[in-house]
């Protein structure tokens, strides 16, 4: 009988102290544009993945033991940087997973280091198609439609309109940096397959940042296209509107297609002309019936008292796409995790997406959709939306192996 | 003498030892240490030796960067080739640029400098076809031998070690003696009948090539690089680091690039104002340290010395 | 090509032209009175700038002319934070050496820059324009921002009453004989530190002011500052140093020149600007319209 009791004693006492060992921290770093013009998405998207984090940790951490600590560091939109503090974030703070970045060319500049120091990497909000297309990394993975997605998706929204309404001539204008650039490309390769009766005129390039655009609005105009395809950084997109609104730009020639993230239509509430025909990336409104989604907007509201904007959806779904990996490896070991990943199917508040094998690219989808006011809401959001699906819009899987065979 | 050949002694000795006993991440903090010291002992041969002050000096350092990198990525050359290619292309900008720079003095010297360190900066960022522009290049990847943290950093430490000699025996030289001559009072050198001018280009052009040869051994430290490189926030890191350590001292780029780097990896941990910081000690150091930390270790060391009279 | 377009660019460049010379003339007046190049100037415009938000945004729930009392509103502000840098800093380093007065300009750039984040946060500050200036104007069937009239307008206010100042006035005389000889003013018994907080005072307050009437142009956004700087110390370079005239000719050439280069080499177009800026320095070190004797 005692020696029964001891045991029983000494395997309770046993259970206790391993129970108060506390299992190993999950460092998860965030390396975002927190300065430049990326400053106000990179908050956003830091506030989706806070809450992301502060649920998981309630709850216990990853695997119900291994709390998270962030990291976040400010890579100030420039590549030399976003390697230099991406390296401190992986020697000094040791983090297993970052989450990374604003700008596509930071992106692609953190690639590299992170397969190197064999770190996971997830992009919520850059979305070149060169963080997946070539170079393949095993440790990076993209939670947001890249740009050739997003491209095909306004393209086919753009070549049904131009049918309408008999376009016959249009011209870009496009940031010039790695984003606007591909983007760009990509539209004008479409355009040309979907409409080949539009003749694209000319192309325009103002830098990233560009705030004056005068000479820009003025040379369109006395072009006198049918139609401008706009690949404009967001906030130069907003300026761009906003001052081409001023010499009466919209009521003489369409603007489809071009980005308007829900952040702008949150912030340009007042001023963002209606009726304009816009593209975006992970808009709240566009998955209400998804229960994820709405739990995910209320606790977002509730913690921050104002809607959740794409970048912050996507910050929030990378944690939880994390999560998800982490418990299908049952591990928090990088390779083992970074292994469950590939090809995964994960469920997040977009719906039930797939890890593409061939690129770690989520095939989640873009949405186009006419600016227009709603009752429940503060803020003009999309009506009529076309959500055009992930497998719809990537690109086929043959050209990527072309490209990466090219590459070598 | 004998001072001075201890105290280097023991300072390689230190850098020889010391990234065997620190974590990682400290050792890439002493190859960025050694990059930015001789980056910034190119800058003080304009500075401190001749008396002008270069507010464009990353031009070349940029340049040699993007040679290294352009060099490994395109035509797949070994690092080894590509450093002394580097140092030519630097040179050969310093030549052109510096041409013209030379015929000014003082502030227009250092605008000059300016213009031309942005002009640069915007021709690698414009020539996106060539360099990438924005985006910069990726995948600068050293022989497998360098890829360790260790190794690069050994690596590094060899070309300083022979570039800082280097410099060195060029600032005791006859020729380093004239610069400090010009320094002091060109127009009496020039009456002594020295060509002002060309002394002047000729030292521009080696420092350019040294701060290109800086530059190549960073591209491929960091694996990638951007035309931020060449702008004129990074033509004022070594103008700071030449200050903080003191220009009037062989040692002084050193003992600022080892105090900025430290500093600026250290509070970089516990805040994003940076630059709050750096921009306060610049102003308290420009301030208050006139002949920057080593002329106050100089004041120091005579003063412990020096018993009595 | 038509007129009306050609016109039209040639007023855009205008308006942009006015935007630096407004940036410059602080910058230009500053080093030619007290030979320190304010490398923080542009900061301190985009302070400017920033202030003109605040007042706006506090004022113009209840004043319809929010935006037109906001903009002299951050001039005045931005006098009194110029007059403290001036007492406090600037002060230290007249008699120092070239490197280390731009050192402490570039010292307070980055302290300004990071002033400004804390302050105002990240987020981009957009002025609601009110009713008049929400349209158009066709000047000769070109079309122009309302706004830029505005702008232009103020721009050559500035310019006249610098003018004014410089030629009509006691002060403005001077300020006149300072840039021409520190010694000479000194010795006829005028107190120079006086004239000197005063100059760099008026040169912020014409900074805040340009900030001002920034706000309403696109949004107010971090990093404004530093792309604007350079394009400055261009036009001043251009222009001359402590001249008027040369820098509001400086800034129009800059600004024509950036407008037209966008139609015809858009990636050219700084590039061509630093091109002229270098060629001057070689040339005519000391601009179209200084004086050699500032060498």
């Amino acid at each position: 009988m005692r020696k029964a009791l001891c045991m029983v004693l000494g395997l309770f006492i046993f259970f206790m102290a391993s129970k108060s060992y506390s299992a190993e921290e999950y460092h998860l770093g965030v390396a975002l544009s927190f300065t430049g013009t990326g400053a106000l998405y990179s908050a956003e998207q830091m506030e989706g993945i806070q809450l992301a984090v502060d649920e998981i940790n309630a709850k216990g951490g990853f695997l119900g033991n291994h709390k998270i600590k962030l990291f976040s560091v400010d890579t100030q939109t420039k590549p030399d940087v976003a390697v230099r503090v991406v390296k401190d974030l992986i020697l000094r703070d040791k983090v297993k997973a970052l989450i990374a970045d604003y700008s596509s060319a930071n992106a692609v500049a953190i690639k590299p280091i992170a397969k190197e120091y064999k770190v996971l990497h997830i992009a919520a909000m850059s979305n070149s198609e060169n963080i997946t297309k070539v170079n393949y990394s095993p440790y990076t993975f993209q939670v947001c439609p890249n740009s050739y997605m997003q491209a095909k998706a306004s393209a086919i929204a753009i070549a049904k309109m131009a049918k309408e309404k008999g376009w016959k001539t249009y011209v870009t204008i496009a940031s010039d940096y790695e984003w606007g650039r591909s983007t760009q490309a990509e539209a004008v390769k479409f355009l040309k397959e979907l409409a080949p009766q539009l003749k694209l005129l000319k192309e325009f390039w103002p830098r990233l940042g560009e705030t004056q655009f005068t000479s820009y609005i003025t040379s369109i105009m006395a072009l006198k296209p049918d139609f401008v395809y706009g690949s404009l950084a967001s906030k130069d997109n907003v300026a761009w509107m906003e001052q081409a609104k001023a010499y009466g730009f919209f009521d003489k020639i369409p603007y489809p297609g071009s980005l308007i993230s829900v952040t702008e239509l949150m912030l340009e509430a007042k001023t963002l002309p209606r009726g304009i025909i816009g593209l975006t990336r992970a808009p709240f409104f566009a998955h209400l019936n998804n229960k994820m989604m709405v739990d995910f907007v209320n606790n977002y509201k509730a913690k921050y008292n104002k809607y959740p904007s794409d970048w912050a959806v996507m910050g929030y779904d990378a944690v939880y796409a994390l999560k998800q990996g982490i418990e299908k490896a049952k591990t928090i070991d990088t390779e083992k995790v970074k292994d469950a990943m590939k090809g995964m199917t994960v469920e997040l508040t977009r719906g039930k997406l797939k890890f593409r094998e061939i690129d770690n690219q989520l095939r989640c989808s873009s949405y186009i959709g006419v600016v227009g006011d709603d009752p429940k809401y503060p803020f003009p959001i999309y009506k009529n939306i076309i959500e055009v699906k992930g497998e719809d819009s990537e690109r086929p899987e043959k050209e990527i192996i072309e490209a990466r065979k090219a590459e070598k | 003498m004998q001072r001075r050949t201890f105290i280097v002694f023991f300072l390689i000795v230190m850098a020889v030892v010391l990234p065997l006993v620190v974590k990682e991440f400290w050792v890439h903090i002493f190859s960025e240490i050694l990059i930015h010291a001789l980056f910034a002992l190119s800058f003080n041969l304009i500075f401190g030796y001749m008396g002008q002050l270069s507010f464009g000096h990353a031009a070349y350092y940029g340049i040699g960067a993007y040679t290294t990198g352009l060099l490994m990525v395109k035509a797949n050359l070994p690092l080894f080739v590509c450093l002394p290619i580097s140092m030519i292309t630097a040179g050969i900008a310093a030549t052109i640029l510096g041409y013209f720079c030379v015929r000014l003095r003082g502030i227009y010297f250092a605008i000059l400098t300016m213009a031309f360190g942005q002009l640069v900066y915007y021709i690698i960022f414009q020539w996106y076809s060539f360099t990438g522009g924005d985006n910069g290049l990726q995948g600068i990847n050293p022989p497998e031998i360098l890829m360790k943290a260790q190794n690069y950093y050994y690596f590094v430490l060899v070309v300083f070690i022979i570039a800082g000699y280097i410099l060195y025996r060029i600032g005791e030289s006859p020729f380093g003696y004239t610069l400090r001559a010009i320094r002091d009072n060109a127009e009496r050198t020039e009456f002594i009948g020295i060509n002002v001018q060309r002394y002047m280009h000729m030292n521009f052009i080696i420092a350019g090539m040294f701060a290109g040869l800086a530059g190549a051994l960073w591209g491929p430290f960091i694996r990638s690089v951007a035309p931020d490189l060449c702008n004129w926030h990074h033509s004022g890191i070594p103008v700071f680091m030449t200050i903080l350590g003191g220009p009037f001292y062989f040692f002084g780029p050193l003992v600022g690039s080892i105090i900025y780097t430290f500093l600026m990896a250290i509070v970089t941990g516990y805040t994003e104002y940076w630059p709050l910081v750096s921009g306060t000690i610049i102003i308290l150091v420009v301030l208050s340290l006139p002949s920057g930390f080593l002329g106050v270790a100089d004041n120091v060391i005579k003063k412990l010395f020096v018993r009595g009279n | 090509m038509d007129l009306t377009f050609i016109f039209a660019q040639f007023l855009s460049g205008l308006t942009y032209g006015m935007v630096l010379f407004l940036v410059s003339a602080g910058l230009s007046l500053i080093f030619g009175v007290m030979n320190i190049l304010n490398f923080a100037h542009a900061t301190l415009w985009l302070m400017g700038a920033y202030f003109c938000y605040t007042f706006w945004n506090y004022l113009h729930q209840t004043l319809s002319i929010a935006l037109w009392i906001s903009i002299p509103l951050a001039g005045l502000v931005m006098a009194l934070i110029g007059a403290f840098i001036e007492i406090v800093l600037i002060r230290r380093i007249y008699k120092r050496e070239l490197y280390e007065q731009l050192l402490i300009t570039y010292a307070l750039t980055l302290i300004l820059g990071d002033l400004i984040k804390i302050f105002w946060g990240v987020t981009d500050k957009l002025i609601e324009r009110p009713e008049i200036i929400q349209k158009p104007v066709f000047i000769f069937g070109a079309p122009l921002d309302s706004y830029f009239i505005f702008v232009n307008l103020a721009g050559i206010f500035v310019a006249v009453a610098l003018w004014c100042f410089l030629k009509f006035t006691r002060y403005g005389h001077i300020v006149k004989a300072a840039v021409y000889s520190r010694e000479m003013v000194s010795a006829l018994g005028i107190p120079i530190p006086k004239i000197y907080t005063m100059v760099f005072t008026l040169g912020i307050f014409i900074a805040g002011f340009a900030g001002g009437i920034q706000a309403p142009i696109g949004s107010v956004t971090l990093g404004m500052d530093m792309s604007i700087i350079i394009q400055a110390f261009c036009v001043v370079v251009i222009g001359g140093f402590g001249s008027l005239i040369g820098t509001f000719v400086g800034s129009l050439i800059v600004g024509e020149v950036y407008s037209f280069s966008i139609l015809y080499w858009p990636d050219g177009a700084m590039v061509l600007i630093f091109v002229i800026t270098a060629f001057i320095l070689i040339v005519r070190p000391w601009g179209l319209f200084g004086t050699p004797t500032r060498m």
